[in-house]
């Protein structure tokens, strides 16, 4: 037997003495953990195509709506963190809700956000992939025919289904092959996003307008001067004009819905914490996630004050505001695709293979970030199965590739059907916006567990490493719980109740989605309500999984 | 029919065992069996010093009068550590002297499997609930010999029990371990073992295999990865099979009921391999969870129903 001593040096005494036993690992690197962050916050894929949205606050501060969303979206990192460390096993926002509000609640309210709306954005990964990788790079090769193609209705299909095989692939090679696949993917995009940077630190405006005329040109056949015409063009269509250096409060706290589209999920990867042994220590969790969180926003700030410098806030939001305005009855922009900022930035060197490998370079920011879509729904389903909840076969892995194939079949099947709905069926696009809301209506009910988690489940509180982290006589995790609850009431009420429908969610105008998840709610409760009384029959008492035994 | 209770990989929290004990009561089991890896992995020093005990817990440093000492015992067991009196000389041995160190441990943890057959004697005297302990591979040799001396609880290494007509086979060995614990042997060994005691078996349709090592490449043994310096590789995030070869082989071969297994805290699950039902509950000792499995049996119908608590 060898043994260990932790807490000792030369001049301190050991606190710990710890034997050789099985499990005794050493702890995972921030790093590591901090790069899965990092892509679940990823500033390329869901940060630009989130960006592009918010042109329709054009006196929102985007810089200041940026930091403030970071500060904020801080405290649910922070409630997160304190959560993994009270509870650290398998099933995050499943097991944590089960645990403290009861297991009915729970499964409803986690199987809503982490199994049924992560059909909603299998199409949604599908469109970035078309406007940021299909599209940009068919056009740069002068295959207009692919580009079309993925602009139809059965492109946008076809892109569903390619989303669908990938992400089927990475589960079924597991996450120590896709972790690899990650890191390749962070440092050759890193370079690739230097390069973006660099060439808009280098050019200015005019270089910049003169880059946009040649290239709408010659890939798009656009008429001479296509830079003026787009802003000319927006402005006839309705667009006020976006002014950067215009600052207002008020207009700042309408960006922050739009900016949950990408800021909102540093804690994607809470669900797998569980499987984590170093988990109980709370620093670790917490700063990968805040640097996740935290690196974005400074990176993102800085694309933003290059792409105001050398693109012109103006015409970006212009082009932004004529893409979306033509999808729905608009005027045909200038350019026919989605205002990409890197194939923008690209254009800047005269040289078509150049700018096709930049956008594939680019193209990684997606490959190493869209992997993960299903990871934590199939832990989330895993889970549910195991407290007997879902059918066993749910949790079934394949015993030869174990591949985990009853998740994937209950992840798979229905996102087809959803994502056919996405591209032959525009009159839901609704329901597709409203994929964040449903995300942030699960973390505020995780939230909710945390605040009252101290008194609820006074045992686990009292037996983790936070039990004496208080700010006045009060628990710091429903302190930051509190503030992060506030945090995400605020944006569910401008989703449902904006008077404007700026985010096209307004419950009076898109009935569609408000039926939509009412109807997921009430499948949901009816899998439980189902689940209890056949449990029951073969004598399996479900209200039981999580009550505590007496210690005593 | 017996309606049996499975937990497992307690390391040492006194809060699980209690639990464990209580669960009988709790759930109407007339049957406990604890997997293995009973005995936990930490001591807490209390430096005694002029009437005084300073120790450190959760990173925080403490100091308690005599008087209060025995309460501050009594929480650092619920965690899963041993706590230990000593003076600043000796705390200063057990630091520098690894055979000290080592005795030391031996001492804490027999006397706490000792503290612990005497709570299961007070506790299940009387009540008729049959109880098993299959010390595990993170368990020393000797926690045998308290086991067996106990009243209450009966051990499993290596026995072929009737429980009501079923038969349960249990060992608590397994394969190589990167931490060489106490009872691992090479695949073909533990194989061996199992083959020793399965032969005795006269009707698998019967039979609970309590084998502490989950089955290769089960789902229920999936830990995560760590490179040779046992360093946690990819943020904890990436998993491998490190079940064993010999106890997937004997599974797959006499295909017993049930097959009850631990020694992967992270990978709780339950599944089918052909027709046997084989069960990991995981667990979360150090939270003072009990994770455990319910399986009621039935003479028909073998295994009736089954279901993952965490208690």
């Amino acid at each position: 037997m060898a043994e260990s001593t932790m807490g000792g040096g030369p001049t301190t005494r050991p606190s710990l003495f710890l034997r050789n036993a099985t499990g005794l690992v050493k702890a995972w690197s921030t790093f590591d953990a901090f790069v899965y962050s990092f892509w679940s916050v990823n500033l390329i894929t869901l940060g630009l195509y989130g960006m592009s949205f918010v042109y329709t606050v054009p006196d929102g501060q985007v810089l200041v709506g940026i930091l403030l969303f970071g500060v904020l979206t801080t405290f649910l990192v922070a409630t997160y963190a304190m959560l993994v460390s009270v509870m650290p096993r398998t099933g995050g926002d499943y097991a944590w809700q089960s645990r403290v509000l009861g297991g009915g609640l729970g499964f409803v309210l986690s199987i809503t956000g982490w199994w049924f709306t992560l059909f909603l954005w299998a199409p949604i990964y599908a469109n970035i992939l078309v406007v940021q990788f299909f599209t940009p790079l068919a056009y740069t090769l002068g295959w207009t025919g692919v580009a079309t193609f993925f602009a139809s209705q059965t492109g946008v299909f076809v892109a569903c289904l390619i989303v669908l095989a990938f992400v089927s692939i990475v589960v079924t090679l597991g996450m120590e092959t896709y972790a690899r696949i990650q890191k390749i993917c962070f440092w050759i995009g890193l370079v690739g996003l230097a390069v973006v940077c660099l060439l808009l630190l280098i050019n200015d405006q005019s270089s910049f307008q003169a880059a946009f005329n040649r290239e709408a040109t010659s890939l798009f056949g656009a008429p001479a001067n296509a830079y003026q015409a787009t802003i000319d063009a927006a402005t006839k269509a309705g667009f006020a004009g976006s002014d950067f250096g215009h600052f207002d409060f008020s207009p700042v706290l309408l960006l922050l819905p739009w900016l949950a589209f990408y800021l909102l999920w540093p804690n994607w990867g809470a669900t797998l914490y569980g499987e984590v042994r170093g988990a109980k220590d709370v620093r670790k969790p917490f700063w990968s996630m805040f640097w996740g969180l935290w690196v974005t926003v400074a990176m993102i700030a800085l694309v933003v004050i290059l792409m105001v410098k050398t693109m012109g806030w103006n015409f970006y939001q212009a082009a932004n505001s004529l893409y979306w305005g033509s999808l729905y009855g608009g005027p045909a922009p200038v350019i026919p695709t989605w205002p990409y900022p890197v194939m923008f930035a690209g254009w800047l060197v005269d040289n078509h293979l150049f700018q096709a490998v930049l956008i594939i370079v680019m193209g990684l920011w997606f490959f190493g970030w869209a992997g993960t879509l299903f990871l934590s729904s199939t832990r989330v389903i895993f889970a549910a199965a195991f407290d007997r909840v879902l059918p066993s076969w749910a949790a079934n892995i394949s015993a030869k590739r174990r591949v985990p194939y009853g998740s994937l079949i209950l992840m798979i099947v229905p996102s087809i059907v959803v994502s056919a709905i996405y591209a032959y069926k525009p009159t839901f696009t609704s329901v597709f916006l409203d994929a964040t809301a449903v995300l942030a209506l699960t973390f505020l009910a995780t939230v909710v567990a945390a605040i009252i988690l101290p008194w609820r489940r006074k045992d686990l509180y009292d037996a983790s490493p936070i039990a004496n982290w208080k700010v006045a006589g009060f628990p710091a995790i429903s302190i930051v719980g509190v503030i992060t609850g506030l945090f995400l009431l605020f944006m569910l009420y401008e989703w449902s109740f904006n008077g404007a429908d700026l985010y096209g969610t307004t419950f009076s105008a898109t009935p569609n989605s408000v039926y939509y998840f009412l109807a997921t709610y009430v499948v949901a409760i009816a899998i439980y309500v189902a689940a209890r009384i056949i449990r029951k029959n073969q004598g399996i008492d479900l209200s039981r999984i999580h009550h505590e035994i007496p210690v005593e | 029919m017996p309606k049996v209770f499975f937990a497992t990989d307690l390391h040492g929290s006194e809060t699980c065992w209690r639990k464990f004990l209580n669960s009988a009561k709790f759930y109407g089991c007339d049957v406990l069996i604890c997997g293995g890896d009973m005995t936990g992995k930490a001591i807490v020093p209390l430096v005694e010093e002029n009437g005084h005990f300073s120790y450190t817990l959760a990173a925080e440093r403490q100091v308690v009068s005599a008087g209060q000492i025995a309460d501050v015992e009594a929480t650092i067991r619920r965690k899963g550590y041993y706590p230990l009196r000593v003076t600043p000389e000796r705390l200063h041995r057990l630091d520098e002297d690894a055979g000290e160190r080592a005795e030391t441990f031996r001492q804490v943890m027999l006397d706490g499997v000792d503290r612990w057959m005497k709570l299961a004697a007070e506790k299940l005297a009387g009540t008729g609930v049959q109880c098993f302990v299959s010390p595990g591979n993170d368990d020393e040799f000797e926690v045998d010999d308290v086991v067996r001396k106990a009243e209450a609880v009966q051990l499993g290494e290596g026995r072929v029990i009737d429980i009501e007509g079923f038969t349960m086979i249990s060992s608590g060995w397994s394969n190589p371990t990167p931490w060489n614990t106490h009872r691992e042997e090479p695949e073909e060994k533990l194989a061996e073992r199992i083959d020793a005691m399965a032969v005795q078996i006269p009707d698998m349709s019967r039979a609970i295999f309590n084998l502490h090592c989950p089955p290769y490449r089960s789902g229920l043994d999936e830990a995560p990865a760590i490179d040779a310096d046992l360093k946690l590789l990819h943020g904890g995030r990436a998993l491998r099979p490190v079940g064993s070869k010999a106890v997937r082989d004997a599974i797959d071969r006499y295909q017993p009921m049930l097959s009850l297994h631990g020694h992967i805290h992270e990978s709780k699950g339950a599944v089918t391999l052909g027709k046997t039902l084989a069960i990991n509950p995981g667990s979360a000792y150090e939270e003072g969870m009990l994770m455990a499995a319910i399986i009621q049996l039935d003479a028909k119908k073998g295994i009736k129903s089954y279901q993952l608590v965490n208690g």
